[in-house]
């Protein structure tokens, strides 16, 4: 069975700005597949190409066997779209956000709109308008709407940003459900909890995939670093020291505790005496196993160094 | 900083981020200003007036002299009484000017003879400067030559004056303000309604980010642009013939004999400021430049188009913009069928000009929409 969506050498620039630079992607049926990246990075830009309201410069995108170039109006009817932004009418109410967008479809089938809203608890809102819901609400409904005409692929461009976590592990739910119904769900996403929770990543920066994998993998590949947890109030004096630390990959603060990642063959003993002219007290490091913002953080930095 | 002048200052912030608002802001009152200081005045001249001397007489002549030489008027000799009437329905005169075939004779024997006057009654400026332009006409230097004194007693006048100038205002003879105005007032408010809306309408799907939403969809660009104009199509309608009704019911506004007409009015004149509209909305990022884009059509159109301020009494190089506005026309076209019943072929040139504005609108908004919207 061939993939749900082929990527080949795919370009975009906007002026002298590559946002996409020969993308090469495959994704398979059924997968929910995250793309990963900082901030313009060119995540969105390759998902509105997906969906066909963006034209890529050159290269080539399959989805379900078919030329998006050829059959882009055919392939329609099989994507749907979750925009970053809620693309809902503020002054409709729920259940006439999701009625306009059944017809634009030409879908007039109640009992599947109605399953639409006991889906994504939105029955008992559903005479309120839009533009007085909740941000987590508006997200069900935006997603509800992409859903009308039961897409094959869906592109969710960050569906659970500015979400409680809460509402984020029931959206979940519903993306897996689809996917096990078989659906390929392409998600763009910041948070590294969501990364880890799809199939496949792809990281992407500049334009470019620079890892691609499972969640599982992409954390794999900094085996070849050492990851220590520094539990630290304040910013104290040797932290200045520590950045010359000649393994040191990068620092990463994160609330109390610091996140080092440095070459491999390195030892806490060994920072800890590196700091010690630094230091009058001895400082707690513990050697930890990478976790995906280890990865994103250090990715994003190779990346970027030339 | 004091709070009110951080909201000043992001104020003045964003509009400089928005030179396309900044044009509007400075560069419309200024065009405006200029353009309205040379074109209004209330006061028309090289007014067009039918004339017919049945005298053609020494007399006749002087009295068409001095109104050639007042300037207010281009004479032009027709046929008959009638047409004079006909000319002025027409629209081809503003005024027309019947001297009798009696009225040297009468003038000789002191008998007062009346020379008439026809004005078009559908224009509201012309119809208050004749008052003040009667006098011009028999004003001392012409009733001085026409004095004639009894042979017997030179210093007394026989007729106090020689001639009398009777002013007939044509299709509004009872001179009633609101048949001056209506009409007109009906074109701008559907203008107002019709171009705000549909310039708004667009931009605000941009604004909401609904229409890349939309455009994700398997419907057709032709599909959304007419399912974005047709309910404000027929809005307009609706409000066309409420606000007729308000003037047949309220201000006794004439009831045309061609319903017909009027529908083929409303037709052309809605669908071609709602093409207007859309080509407004593709030029437009935000619905405030929608808005300031629509109010630079419409100020001009009220203005320069012969609704208020006559188009003769403007300078020469100025009336060509009042025959760029459609409302020009249609303020021809809605005199025309309420006031002065004129028959179809006489209104067809403006109804053709309108119907060429609509065409030219559609065509422009669907080319600026392929080119404004993505790729689908």
């Amino acid at each position: 069975m061939p993939n749900a969506i082929e990527i080949d050498q795919l370009k975009k620039s906007f002026g002298n700005f590559q946002a996409i630079g020969g993308l090469h992607l495959s994704i398979a049926h059924g997968e929910i597949f995250g793309l990963l990246g900082p901030n313009a990075a060119g995540k969105s830009t390759l998902l509105r190409m997906l969906c066909g309201i963006l034209s890529p410069d050159s290269g080539k995108i399959k989805l379900l066997d078919m030329d998006l170039s050829k059959h882009g109006e055919k392939m329609k009817q099989h994507i749907g779209y979750v925009a970053q932004s809620f693309a809902l009418y503020p002054e409709l109410t729920v259940a006439e956000n999701l009625h306009f967008y059944a017809g634009l479809y030409g879908i007039d089938d109640q009992a599947h709109l109605q399953s639409l809203l006991e889906t994504f608890e939105l029955v008992a809102i559903q005479k309120q308008r839009a533009g007085n819901l909740s941000g987590g609400y508006k997200r069900r409904l935006s997603i509800a709407c992409a859903l009308v005409h039961n897409p094959q692929i869906i592109f969710l461009d960050e569906p659970t940003a500015g979400i409680d976590p809460f509402t984020r592990k029931e959206l979940w739910q519903q993306f897996y459900q689809l996917s096990n119904a078989g659906k390929t769900l392409v998600v763009t996403t910041h948070y590294m909890e969501e990364a880890e929770r799809c199939h496949q990543l792809a990281f992407l920066h500049h334009g470019k995939i620079v890892a691609q994998g499972a969640p599982e993998v992409i954390i794999a590949s900094l085996q070849h670093y050492a990851i220590f947890q520094i539990t630290t109030s304040g910013h104290p004096a040797w932290i200045d020291a520590l950045k010359k630390l000649p393994q040191l990959i990068l620092l990463n603060p994160f609330g109390h505790q610091l996140r080092i990642i440095t070459e491999q063959d390195i030892h806490a003993e060994d920072i800890q005496n590196f700091l010690r002219p630094h230091s009058n007290e001895t400082i707690a490091i513990q050697r930890v196993e990478p976790t995906m913002e280890d990865a994103f953080m250090t990715l994003t930095r190779e990346a970027a160094t030339p | 900083m004091n709070p009110i002048l951080a909201i000043m200052k992001k104020e003045f912030l964003q509009l400089r981020r928005d030179p396309r608002l900044i044009g509007f802001i400075l560069f419309s009152p200024l065009v405006l200003m200029i353009l309205f200081g040379l074109a209004l005045k209330l006061e028309p001249d090289h007014l067009r007036m039918a004339y017919v001397d049945q005298d053609q007489s020494m007399f006749s002549e002087l009295i068409k002299t001095n109104i050639w030489n007042d300037g207010y008027f281009e004479l032009y000799e027709v046929a008959d009484p009638q047409a004079i009437i006909d000319h002025i329905r027409d629209g081809k005169a503003r005024a027309g000017l019947l001297i009798p075939n009696d009225f040297s004779a009468k003038l000789m024997d002191n008998l007062q003879p009346t020379v008439q006057m026809y004005v078009d009654g559908t224009m509201p400026s012309l119809a208050t400067a004749m008052d003040n332009k009667k006098h011009a006409i028999n004003d001392a230097s012409v009733s001085s030559d026409m004095y004639f004194l009894d042979p017997d007693d030179t210093s007394t006048i026989i007729a106090p004056e020689p001639f009398l100038l009777d002013v007939q205002l044509l299709f509004n003879p009872e001179k009633r303000e609101t048949w001056f105005f209506l009409p007109g007032v009906i074109g701008v408010l559907i203008m107002q309604i019709s171009l705000i809306l549909t310039a708004t309408a667009i931009v605000r799907e941009k604004e909401n980010n609904t229409l890349e939403q939309i455009l994700v969809t398997p419907i057709r660009k032709w599909q959304f642009i007419f399912g974005k104009i047709l309910p404000y199509i027929m809005i307009a309608f609706a409000d066309f013939y409420l606000i007729l009704a308000i003037g047949w019911l309220m201000f006794d506004l004439p009831i045309p004999a061609s319903q017909g007409m009027l529908f083929m009015l409303a037709s052309v004149y809605v669908c071609g400021l709602i093409a207007m509209g859309l080509v407004i909305s593709t030029l437009s990022q935000t619905q405030q430049q929608a808005i300031f884009l629509s109010i630079f059509i419409l100020i001009p159109s009220i203005l320069l188009s012969g609704f208020i301020f006559p188009i003769e009494a403007m300078p020469n190089y100025i009336q060509p913009i009042a025959y760029l506005l459609p409302f020009t026309y249609f303020v021809e076209i809605i005199r025309g069928i309420l006031i002065k019943n004129n028959d179809f072929m006489v209104l067809l040139p403006n109804f053709a000009a309108l119907s060429a504005f609509a065409i030219l609108f559609i065509t422009i908004s669907i080319i600026r929409f392929k080119k404004t919207l993505p790729t689908s």
